[in-house]
């Protein structure tokens, strides 16, 4: 039997890595729902700021997409992971898990009530600029979307090593910005649009 | 792809490479449209990878509790569902081959009807009043999950006739971190719709596609039951180690 030489490079050796495949249209609402509330965790309440973070999710063509599944995973109000990689997570806040979900409705929206992040310490000393991790699934996309949202308050030109990858003119749109037309309940919200494909498309990263 | 920190300064980080493109799904498929406006057009970024990326949910199920893994009937010793009954075994492992213990799946599927419980789902076809076919639970300590379903039936996407879906269960699965969070469609060998399934076929490499197919086990018949036995088992993204250098 005579096959082509298979290419041995480490980063390319063919896997066994199972293939990703869509989520498609029917993800149970019941595994979304009331997992967009970031702010309470086993019955206490995060500290820090709490915000909303909210905005819209297009396709090409600015159409609205519906029926996304977005998925955030962040840092608390002092910058700590709940995960033991991070040095200080001895210290996280218990009122906050990190994780949470949102779905889009028909007009593309999504929300999410969570908490400011604060800045993350990588174990070398390394500052990562306050920010949090998004992921989008939807049908269409037979592989997840990553991106890092970051928040106004920080400036857009942030020493992040992140950013940093991102070029310059596309940075502004890694940014959530105070939006009061979202503020609800008390809460100062942000608003991070989400341009799948087309003009202003969100810079997404490897994956 | 780098890594942020030090391996050995942080015992326990894991190393993530980029999905080869060869083993995975195609990002646009021919006549899949949404594929066509929904994946960006610009290319990705590449990016270190920080304690950011590295860490993800620990415990999830303290998040998104689970339940029990029979879905084939509402309630322990009622009813069961309409269809055949069956049941799926598998290990989910890392690139290394260790088993990723606590990892939460999530499964939903329609009925032997080809339904979801699902407010979007517009097929004319009945609900079972017995049949839930959603559900989370863990796996054990070596990797292992198994649970209890009733065989899926086809449906067309959308009021299209031209593409029907072959029969399939829908995983998601929480790993180690943010890098492994994992989703697919899991099909049935031998199915004539596989045929033409647009994103079956969107695995080019075959055996790849493989690897979304259940694996049948011999059926087993006891007096009462006559149980269609499926195996699956799965290969996270991640390595606990750092490749020798040669």
């Amino acid at each position: 039997m005579s096959r082509a030489p298979v290419q041995t490079r480490t980063e390319t050796r063919p896997a066994i890595v199972s293939p990703y495949g869509t989520i498609g249209p029917f993800f149970p609402f019941a595994f979304v729902d009331d997992a967009n509330d970031l702010t309470e965790f086993e019955g206490r309440k995060a500290m820090g700021q709490h915000i909303w973070l909210a905005g819209t999710v297009v396709e090409e063509g600015n159409v609205p997409t519906g029926n996304t599944l977005l998925e955030l995973w962040q840092p608390d109000t002092n910058g700590i992971f709940r995960h033991p990689l991070d040095p200080r997570h001895a210290d996280a806040d218990p009122g906050f898990f990190g994780f949470g979900r949102a779905r889009t409705d028909r007009q593309g929206f999504y929300r999410f009530r969570t908490v400011l992040p604060g800045q993350s310490r990588e174990p070398d000393g390394t500052i990562r600029t306050a920010h949090a991790n998004l992921t989008i699934l939807a049908i269409g996309l037979t592989r997840r979307l990553v991106t890092t949202i970051f928040f106004s308050d920080q400036p857009e030109t942030a020493d992040d090593p992140v950013l940093r990858c991102v070029p310059q003119s596309a940075r502004p749109r890694l940014f959530a910005r105070k939006d009061n037309a979202l503020a609800a309940s008390g809460l100062p919200g942000y608003r991070f649009d989400v341009v799948l494909r087309g003009a202003g498309e969100t810079p997404f990263f490897v994956d | 792809m780098l890594i942020h920190f030090e391996t050995e300064a942080s015992p326990g980080v894991r190393q993530y490479l980029p999905y080869d493109d060869r083993t995975q799904t195609l990002r646009q498929i021919k006549d899949y449209p949404r594929s066509f406006t929904r994946v960006p057009a610009q290319p990705l970024i590449d990016r270190p990878l920080t304690l950011s990326e590295l860490t993800g949910p620990t415990e999830i199920e303290r998040r998104l509790p689970t339940g029990n893994a029979d879905f084939s009937c509402l309630v322990p010793g009622g009813p069961r569902a309409l269809g055949q009954f069956m049941t799926v075994a598998g290990r989910i492992t890392d690139e290394d081959g260790a088993p990723l213990a606590g990892a939460l799946i999530e499964i939903w599927q329609a009925n032997a009807s080809g339904k979801y419980i699902h407010e979007y789902d517009s097929h004319q076809a009945p609900l079972d009043p017995n049949f839930i076919g959603q559900g989370r639970f863990l796996t054990d300590a070596e990797g292992g999950y198994q649970f209890r379903t009733i065989k899926p039936g086809g449906y067309p996407v959308g009021s299209n006739d031209w593409w029907w879906r072959p029969p399939h269960i829908h995983f998601s699965i929480f790993g180690m971190s943010w890098m492994d969070r994992f989703i697919t469609q899991i099909f049935f060998p031998g199915e004539p719709l596989n045929e033409a399934d647009l994103l079956l076929n969107g695995i080019p490499d075959p055996e790849a596609r493989q690897r979304v197919m259940f694996e049948p086990l011999p059926t087993k018949v006891t007096k009462t039951l006559n149980i269609l036995e499926f195996r699956r088992d799965f290969v996270l993204r991640g390595k606990s180690k750092t490749p020798e250098l040669l």
